[in-house]
């Protein structure tokens, strides 16, 4: 066999074994576009062109009058950058912004750790009551929330007011008082956002093999030490997935100033994504695109720093 | 491996493509709003075709009323009435001017115009519609950098909502000056208000409550021809001085929370505020129509001059209207002052044509003749495209100025630099 088929001339087997098998393999690809087109299509309509669109806004002076002819404008390189980044509002929302994440996130997060672990060990029987009382608001419309946030925080006749007026303490005006407000939508935020991450941090708890607290009992181990060396360590990965999201998540602070304050009073409550869409509204597209990359990049660092403070300890 | 390369394709191509567009860069005969195409006039004989209106709120549910009557008058004629929520209103406007994918004829709040006009997308008036028919302020807010882009339509005005009883009990007159608009107040208060008078202090609107106080002290948002903004001055110190006065003496709610002005009215707790045509409603709906007796409402003082701000809608022509002369004559209709007596009887919207004030339905109204009155003083902010950011940058400066943290004198020169650095958007 060997020695008849090294008789022939090599380029014609050669030619003969590849036609067949390079058209098989462009039917297949095409049969592998044909399936992956509708997604391609959609991802590059609904995300790789505004995506484009918007990083081309970010370096030129377009406004909402280039609506009509969008490409007739100019290049600013990063004026627009260096514009938002002297711009004392923008700076103030920065500040806001950093304020509300630096305080809102490890306090949502130690709360949902802390309810999680209650509803894990403690109340099995009302579990699932729980499980749904703390993460209704979080499929609860804002608009509702608002109303009802307004009337708890309402400054004479308000729930929160008027409990503090039985212990003898006289309440701020919450929403009006410039350094109130921001603790007063801090915990809004956190009452909304809480229940998202208890229950994944509660699967996340149920996950964690019974055998090891036994283990830990049976060492001796106390509450506290297990919960240090056993709990937290196994937990880690969940803990970091929530710390993202809601990190992510609040550092695009917006609703609740939006509905609650307007981000006032003085400011106060302004934050950078209430900023871009201020800029927006007013037609300055080359500058609310160029926030809304300086927003991007911190999302990123702030993802960053958690991934390397939160990664799992191998 | 195909995937990741193909979309840094793509990605590349678009940018391509864009960079390639935008070399061109900006052509020098500026935006779409120094280039108004001459008006035209409107045709004789009556309108045929379809006329398509997008209105807001009310108005969007009412007009098919008035609609049938001119269908009525034209008999080839259909018209059909597209009801768009206000809070969606310049979104959707927008989109449809920038696609050319338009209505004929279009309500536009007073203080959009400009935004509008910017985008090209308005058709400048014909020259058969007599501007003298209308209240000056209203047609003012027509007019962008000299040409006008559509007829006012119905009006607004501020004035001031007192409680007669309180004023009886204290003994004092509607004010007619500054002085005793404070005199007013406190009496409001020794008659047992909490307040004498409620005056925004922060958010969106601040600035038109507080606009009519600036032109009553002499002010004005821009020079005579309309290039330059003059906010730096006298009459911008006096007037945020005199305006914040109200809350730092305890006239006013030092933070004015909007919701609570309403019930704090009716329940005699707050004396008077300065509101809408829209309030007597509000109220009687709230209180119920025996509190009809209680309030009345009185124009805003005089200082150098009297003035109020003056609001409402315009019906605009599109500049790519595929039925332009069927819709300039729905125009013509509705601003006929028999058929805008026709529509405040539908819709409660007060008539921008000054002759439809001697009709009776309105002249033997004495609350509405007060709005009569002030509306022949009133004015408008400047229909700048830029408005909505410098009125913005001037309701966080009064915010300041009402919280003292600002004096009047450096708030007006921070006023003018805001202003300036944004600019006029007209260039």
């Amino acid at each position: 066999m060997a020695a008849t088929v090294e008789t022939r001339p090599p380029g014609l087997r050669a030619a003969r074994g590849r036609a067949p098998e390079n058209a098989r393999r462009r039917r297949r690809g095409l049969a592998a576009w044909g399936f992956a087109l509708p997604f391609t299509l959609l991802f590059a309509v609904f995300m790789l062109v505004p995506v484009a669109s918007s990083l081309y806004m970010a370096f030129t002076d377009m406004r909402g009058a280039d609506l009509k002819t969008p490409f007739a404008v100019n290049f600013v390189g990063l004026d627009n950058f260096a514009a938002a980044l002297t711009d004392p509002k923008f700076l103030q929302a920065a500040g806001n912004t950093l304020y509300f994440v630096g305080v809102a996130m490890p306090l949502t997060l130690a709360i949902a750790l802390l309810l999680a672990a209650l509803l894990n060990s403690g109340l099995v029987w009302f579990r699932s009551v729980f499980r749904v009382g703390f993460y209704a608001p979080v499929v609860t419309s804002i608009v509702a929330v608002a109303v009802v946030w307004r009337f708890l925080l309402q400054p004479d006749f308000g729930l929160v007011n008027s409990l503090l007026g039985v212990i003898g303490v006289e309440g701020p005006r919450w929403l009006t008082d410039p350094t109130w407000a921001m603790p007063a939508l801090i915990v809004m935020a956190t009452w909304r956002n809480v229940g998202f991450s208890m229950v994944i941090l509660l699967a996340g708890l149920q996950g964690i093999p019974r055998d090891l607290y036994e283990a830990s009992a049976l060492d001796g181990a106390g509450a506290v030490r297990t919960f240090r060396s056993v709990t937290v360590p196994l937990l880690r990965p969940t803990l970091l997935f929530c710390a993202v999201i809601t990190g992510i998540g609040y550092l695009q602070f917006f609703e609740e100033p939006f509905v609650m304050t307007q981000g006032g009073p003085l400011g106060a409550t302004n934050s950078v994504a209430y900023e871009i869409f201020n800029q927006f509204g007013f037609g300055n597209y080359g500058l609310s695109a160029a926030m809304s990359y300086i927003l991007f990049v911190a999302i990123v660092i702030l993802s960053f720093l958690q991934f390397r403070l939160l990664r799992p300890k191998s | 491996m195909r995937t990741p390369r193909t979309v840094g394709a793509v990605t590349a191509s678009t940018l391509t493509l864009a960079l390639a567009l935008t070399a061109c860069g900006r052509s020098d005969d500026g935006g779409g709003a120094g280039e108004a195409e001459p008006a035209g006039s409107i045709s004789e004989g009556p309108a045929t075709g379809t006329v398509e209106i997008w209105a807001m709120g009310t108005e969007g549910e009412r007009l098919p009323e008035l609609a049938e009557q001119f269908e009525a008058d034209n008999p080839d004629v259909t018209v059909e009435v597209t009801p768009v929520p206000w809070e969606s209103s310049t979104e959707k406007i927008n989109t449809a001017i920038a696609t050319g994918e338009v209505p004929d004829l279009v309500q536009v709040g007073t203080t959009l115009m400009s935004s509008f006009v910017e985008l090209g997308g308005l058709a400048p008036t014909p020259e058969d519609v007599d501007s003298g028919a209308f209240f000056p302020g209203a047609w003012d807010t027509t007019v962008v950098d000299g040409t006008s882009y559509g007829v006012p339509w119905y009006v607004e005005t501020r004035v001031l909502y007192y409680r007669t009883d309180l004023a009886e009990k204290a003994g004092v007159d509607t004010p007619q000056t500054w002085d005793e608009l404070k005199e007013f107040a406190a009496g409001m208060q020794d008659a047992g208000a909490d307040h004498g008078i409620a005056l925004q202090t922060d958010g969106d609107g601040t600035n038109i409550m507080y606009s009519p106080f600036y032109w009553q002290a002499g002010g004005d948002y821009m020079s005579d021809d309309g290039t330059e903004f003059t906010l730096d001055n006298d009459a911008q110190v006096e007037a945020l001085d005199y305006y914040a006065s109200f809350m730092a003496e305890g006239l006013a709610p030092q933070r004015l929370v909007e919701d609570e002005k309403i019930q704090d009215f009716i329940d005699g707790e707050l004396g008077s505020y300065v509101s809408g045509p829209w309030d007597r409603a509000n109220l009687l709906a709230t209180a119920g129509d025996d509190f009809a007796s209680k309030f009345d409402v009185t124009p805003l003082p005089a200082d150098e001059t009297s003035a109020s701000f003056i609001g409402g809608s315009n019906l605009a022509v599109l500049a790519d209207a595929e039925n332009p002369d069927a819709a300039w004559k729905f125009v013509q209709f509705a601003t006929d002052p028999a058929v805008q007596v026709d529509w405040f009887e539908i819709s409660s919207d007060l008539p921008a044509v000054q002759a439809s004030w001697d009709d009776p339905a309105l002249a033997d109204d004495e609350s509405l003749a007060v709005y009569g009155d002030v509306l022949e003083t009133a004015r408008s902010t400047p229909a700048v495209p830029t408005w909505g950011e410098i009125d913005h940058e001037l309701n966080l400066i009064i915010e300041q100025v009402v919280a003292g943290n600002v004096t009047p004198q450096d708030a007006a020169a921070q006023m003018q630099d805001a202003a300036t650095s944004i600019g006029t958007g007209l260039d």
